[in-house]
């Protein structure tokens, strides 16, 4: 084992790292609370029956809309990736539009839409509401994830099934249970994220898990109570991951491309009517309502408001976009660090499941660990610097990024680096030259997706953002507050705009790259 | 005195064991193949006289040094002057042919760089492919290149995973013409051993000097390929039927 | 290798721009939301030179971010200067020993009523609880007068009032209790709920159900009912209960906090936001009721000597909340 270690320094270094500045913080809260502050029986003691109750409420309502946005997903993928269905590059990107606008705003749309039609919004202030919200947000992950293990199908299979069966048992007895990893991966995902969701839940009133976590930390400011619960919380997420462990690994999530070229599509034949509404109406419903309400709104005063909306919003530009840039930079380090040392080495699993629970954990619980953690003179530099935040982004989205490229390695053979290895090629050169060069695509995939994801973060930074400073996300939020609904929604569009800008000049920055290095996506 | 030996190799993979105990070894300067169906070690050998595995005990030894022993590398795998042709070949897929070829001179920081390239190209009936990406050849042109990038590192040891599977019959005869006269090639240095893993008998009667018949990781029959041909081991007459 | 030039010097940029440190500068926390507060904290830093640095947050999130910051900062606390917009926010903190005293010359004349005994808040510019309603939808039922009229059956599931758990409505609840009694407090509780109220999640979202006409009236601040008012003309707002136990008013405070980095500073700050003139201001952007006399504001914002006040005793009331507040979870939740 020691031999191994100092083989990978760099990854035992930023592993260290991790450890180091993410994940004791948390120790140390959670064990200052559970067991200094006050006993551990104590604690346990909080726990009622009622709280077990509105868990198992909260994994149902979490697993529902897990169900719904992997039918869904997997339903527009089938129809974007293996059909012929008109105008399919522009719905494979639009309908990604709402993975990039946080979740509560969203909610705030979807609650103004069902005013304007139905002239009542007691409707959606349940948990039809929340699933609704909820599933509109996270169908576009499940797309991505199925998407991506669709293209990767060796167009054989398909072809294999087809000379002797119909097109329906194509997909229910070839397609489907091929890319069953990926199917299961997307559930566990979207569950993750919708069980650790908060805002739209409170938003709408909803009585949930993570609601509750909030009236403990918010009305009765029992940490200890609030923290026990997080616990819980990350235990469920924690057995959920244990137990499907298998297919996770193995699912391709999210890969980018690879084998893509065997890849076959399908006539749309006529009486498929279903399958052709399905794409417009899913659009109109996830896209055209609350976007559209967003747009009218952030017009009702005239253009006024986006003035005075741009205004609010510049002096956060620059520190919101530096720092998500720097924090993408940092996670897509941790997490192919992490992906890496897994891919060579058993303790790569502790370091998973360690991603996996600062991943889990609330907020508001990451948040106070950290604070308590690093306000202390000797962390003076980080605490009151933006490190501390981007401590924050490493901590919530490596898990994602070391994922997505985790997946990437393991497409890449073993032989590509023992051919360099006796080659005389040393080992940082073989990173530098032959893996990091075939992942590239995911690396820039994780990049983007850290990116968008610190941009918007919400819950963590509006506990640490550094006194005197402002970001997007915090001030948008902070507005909200007294603000007309339109200053609010020309904020959204504008945050929405830069966020699709940047995202678009990243495409063109790496295209260059990605186009040198596209010959690692064909078969060899 | 066999030039490559190995002694009381013991390796498992998990539950599953591979080699008891093996003792095995190849002369020096011959073509030595190694045959048996799939499964039964061949290619774990290959990549333990490569370094790429270690077994959990016994020893290896390449000239007169050992070079594996007790569990641990004693030289490490690009020390040990050998060449890999992997099954698949392993050319990467973002590099040129010509890249290919001389990464491995590059990363040696050996002089005339260019040139010896070139010439490696030209030996391999490679030179219209320079600037051509792995997908975009043949699969023999692959197998050249993959060739190519090994030769021009002069190895004293060629291990060679299956190379021609896939390939069809003309094109397998050119490419083991290129092989047996791999030895007379200025790449090759003064001295090459080249084992070649093959589950078809008539591809090692075709090129070997030498055979090793494997089965359940023990050497079934090993001797010359008259001496292979009129085996009286059962498993080996079996396999030779088919 | 510029790229990664780029990234190491985004870095150090990152870095250096925040760290910046001078010892004239201000740390301050504050509840108010921040289209009201930092236009004044702005001023303050050009009048005086010494730079503010500030954690906004909103009533509308419940404060957690700056109310756990504070707390979980309590070991070696960053911050210096607390300005809440409500008086409860500044007790909890007082209670678990993160405040000190400090008696400002600039709040002599400010009622003792809004200010804590041993000073550890003072209070100034107020809010009061009221009744904001939608006139199309008041016309046929009558405006309420008092907060028992909202359990009569014409006014079944077409009043709202916030999640009672948080912000000022919690307050609210509270102040109810010390006034009424926990008999006549609960029973009133008892029969909102039967009369169908409904809970909206703030005391903006209460507003926003108002002017949208999905309900007719609810409980809410002063403020969101100017706000609503300057939004559109169909909405009015009541001070309830003028003949009874009279209207909540929830000045709001500041807290010097304890061990903090720069004290002097926090006074000079606290001394200048306890002026008239932020009363004056705060009149006029957000509809707060100067506590100084003889503050010139707008001509449609009340004054508290025209409103009959709830006399309640701010410390008790807090007290008040924890005892309830289980109660209220079951209510708000069931």
């Amino acid at each position: 084992m020691g031999r191994k270690l100092i083989r990978h320094p760099l990854y035992v270094l930023t592993m260290t790292a991790f450890v180091f500045f993410v994940v004791t913080p948390l120790i140390y809260t959670l064990a200052k609370t559970f067991f200094v502050e006050d006993s551990f029986i104590n604690n346990v003691r909080l726990l009622d029956k009622e709280l077990f109750f509105l868990l198992a409420k909260s994994i149902i309502l979490a697993s529902v809309i897990a169900l719904f946005s992997t039918i869904t997903g997997t339903g527009l993928a089938l129809l974007l990736y293996k059909t012929n269905i008109r105008f399919r590059s522009f719905f494979k990107i639009a309908l990604l539009l709402p993975l990039f606008i946080p979740p509560y705003i969203l909610a705030v749309a979807w609650k103004d839409a069902f005013f304007v039609f139905f002239n009542d919004t007691s409707l959606i202030s349940s948990y039809f509401g929340v699933i609704l919200v909820l599933t509109t947000v996270f169908t576009p992950l499940s797309m991505l994830i199925t998407g991506s293990a669709l293209s990767n199908i060796d167009s054989q299979l398909e072809d294999a099934c087809l000379l002797i069966s119909d097109y329906r048992s194509l997909i229910f007895k070839i397609i489907l249970p091929l890319i069953r990893p990926a199917i299961i991966t997307s559930f566990v995902l979207v569950f993750l994220f919708s069980i650790s969701e908060f805002s739209v839940p409170a938003f709408l009133g909803v009585n949930v898990f993570t609601t509750e976590i909030f009236t403990q930390f918010s009305a009765f400011y029992n940490h200890s109570l609030a923290m026990l619960q997080s616990t819980l919380l990350i235990l469920i997420c924690i057995l959920l991951l244990f137990s499907e462990k298998r297919y996770i690994a193995d699912a391709p999530f999210l890969s980018m491309g690879s084998k893509g070229a065997g890849n076959s599509c399908y006539d749309m034949k006529k009486g498929k009517i279903l399958g052709l509404l399905f794409l417009p109406g899913w659009f109109s419903l996830s896209v055209l309502v609350p976007f559209t309400t967003l747009f009218v709104q952030s017009f009702a005063d005239g253009t006024t408001r986006f003035i005075q909306a741009f205004e609010l919003l510049v002096p956060a530009f620059v520190t919101s976009i530096g720092l998500a840039f720097a924090g993408a930079v940092l996670i897509v380090l941790t997490g192919f660090s992490a992906a890496y040392y897994q891919s060579h080495s058993r303790q790569g699993k502790v370091i998973n499941f360690l991603l996996l629970i600062m991943f889990a954990i609330p907020s508001t619980v990451y948040g106070i660990s950290l604070i308590q953690f690093y306000n202390h003179p000797v962390f003076r530099f980080i605490y009151s610097s933006y490190a501390i935040l981007l401590i924050g982004y490493t901590g919530k989205f490596s898990f994602i990024a070391a994922k997505l490229t985790g997946n990437a390695i393991k497409q890449i053979p073993n032989s590509f680096d023992e051919a360099a290895q006796i080659a005389g090629i040393s080992s940082s050169m073989r990173k530098r030259k032959i893996l990091i060069p075939l992942i590239m695509q995911s690396l820039f995939a994780a990049f983007v997706i850290s990116f968008i994801f610190s941009l918007g973060e919400l819950g963590t930074s509006i506990m640490l953002y550094p006194p005197g400073t402002e970001m997007m996300p915090v001030k948008v939020f902070t507005i909200m507050a007294n603000a007309p609904q339109s200053l609010v929604s020309a904020m959204t569009m504008i945050v929405l705009s830069i966020t699709l800008l940047i995202i678009t000049a990243f495409y063109f920055m790496m295209k260059p790259f990605t186009k040198k290095y596209r010959y690692a996506l064909h078969k060899t | 005195m066999p030039y490559i030996k190995l002694n009381n190799i013991q390796h498992s993979y998990k539950e599953k064991t591979v080699f008891q105990d093996l003792i095995l070894g190849f002369q020096a300067n011959q073509i030595s193949c190694l045959l048996g169906d799939s499964g039964c070690g061949k290619t774990t050998l290959l990549r333990l006289i490569a370094g790429l595995e270690i077994p959990q005990a016994g020893e290896i030894i390449i000239g007169n040094k050992t070079v594996t022993q007790n569990h641990s590398i004693l030289v490490p795998p690009h020390r040990r002057n050998t060449g890999f042709i992997f099954q698949d070949l392993a050319l990467w897929p973002h590099f040129t042919v010509y890249k290919n070829i001389a990464f491995g001179l590059e990363a040696r920081k050996e002089k005339h760089i260019k040139d010896t390239v070139f010439e490696a190209l030209h030996t391999f009936g490679l030179q219209e492919f320079a600037e051509k990406y792995p997908h975009q050849l043949s699969g023999g042109q692959k197998q050249l290149v993959a060739l190519a990038r090994s030769m021009v590192l002069k190895p004293e040891i060629l291990l060679m995973d299956e190379p021609l599977s896939g390939l069809d019959v003309k094109r397998k005869r050119k490419i083991i013409d290129l092989i047996k006269n791999l030895k007379q090639s200025r790449f090759s240095g003064n001295d090459l051993t080249i084992i070649y893993v093959t589950h078809d008998h008539r591809e090692a009667f075709a090129i070997a000097d030498n055979i090793v018949v494997l089965a359940d990781g023990k050497v079934q029959e090993a001797g010359s390929v008259e001496q292979i041909k009129n085996a009286k081991n059962e498993y080996v007459k079996y396999f030779l039927e088919y | 290798m510029n790229k990664i030039h780029l990234i190491i010097a985004i870095f150090i940029a990152l870095l250096a721009g925040s760290c910046e440190t001078g010892s004239n500068v201000v740390v301050v926390y504050t509840t108010v939301d921040q289209i009201f507060s930092e236009p004044i904290l702005k001023e303050f830093e050009k009048e005086t030179g010494i730079k503010v640095k500030a954690v906004y947050d909103t009533e509308e999130t419940k404060s957690t971010g700056v109310l756990n910051r504070l707390i979980a900062e309590k070991d070696n606390p960053q911050c210096d200067l607390f300005w809440s917009g409500d008086p409860m926010r500044s007790i909890i903190l007082k209670n678990k020993g993160i405040t000190q005293p400090y008696r400002s010359a600039m709040a002599k004349d400010i009622d003792p009523a809004f200010k804590d005994p041993q000073y550890h808040w003072t209070g100034f510019s107020a809010r009061a609880r009221v009744l904001i309603y939608n006139k199309n939808l008041m016309k046929e039922t009558g405006i309420p007068l008092s907060i028992f009229d909202l359990t009569k059956e014409k006014y079944k599931g077409k009043v709202a009032i916030a999640n009672p758990l948080f912000g000022t409505t919690t307050f609210h609840i509270a102040a109810l209790f010390s006034a009424l009694g926990d008999v006549k407090a609960k029973q009133l509780l008892t029969d909102l709920k039967n009369n169908d109220v409904i809970i909206a999640t703030s005391n903006g979202d209460v507003k926003k159900r108002v002017v949208s006409g999905e309900v007719s009236c609810g409980l809410t601040d002063t403020d969101d009912a100017f706000e609503a008012m300057k939004e559109n003309d169909k909405t009015g707002f009541v001070f309830l209960d003028q003949g009874g136990i009279g209207s909540l008013i929830m000045p709001n405070t500041l807290s010097l906090i304890k061990n903090s980095g720069h004290p002097e500073n926090a006074k000079k700050l606290m001394d200048y936001l306890l002026r008239g003139e932020t009363e004056a201001k705060l009149a006029k952007s957000c509809a707060q009721m100067p506590l100084h006399k003889g503050v010139q504001v707008p001509a449609n914002i009340p004054s508290l000597d025209n409103i009959i006040p709830m006399k309640i005793d701010y410390d008790k009331t807090s007290k008040k909340l924890d005892d309830i507040q289980d109660y209220l979870k079951e209510w708000a939740e069931n």
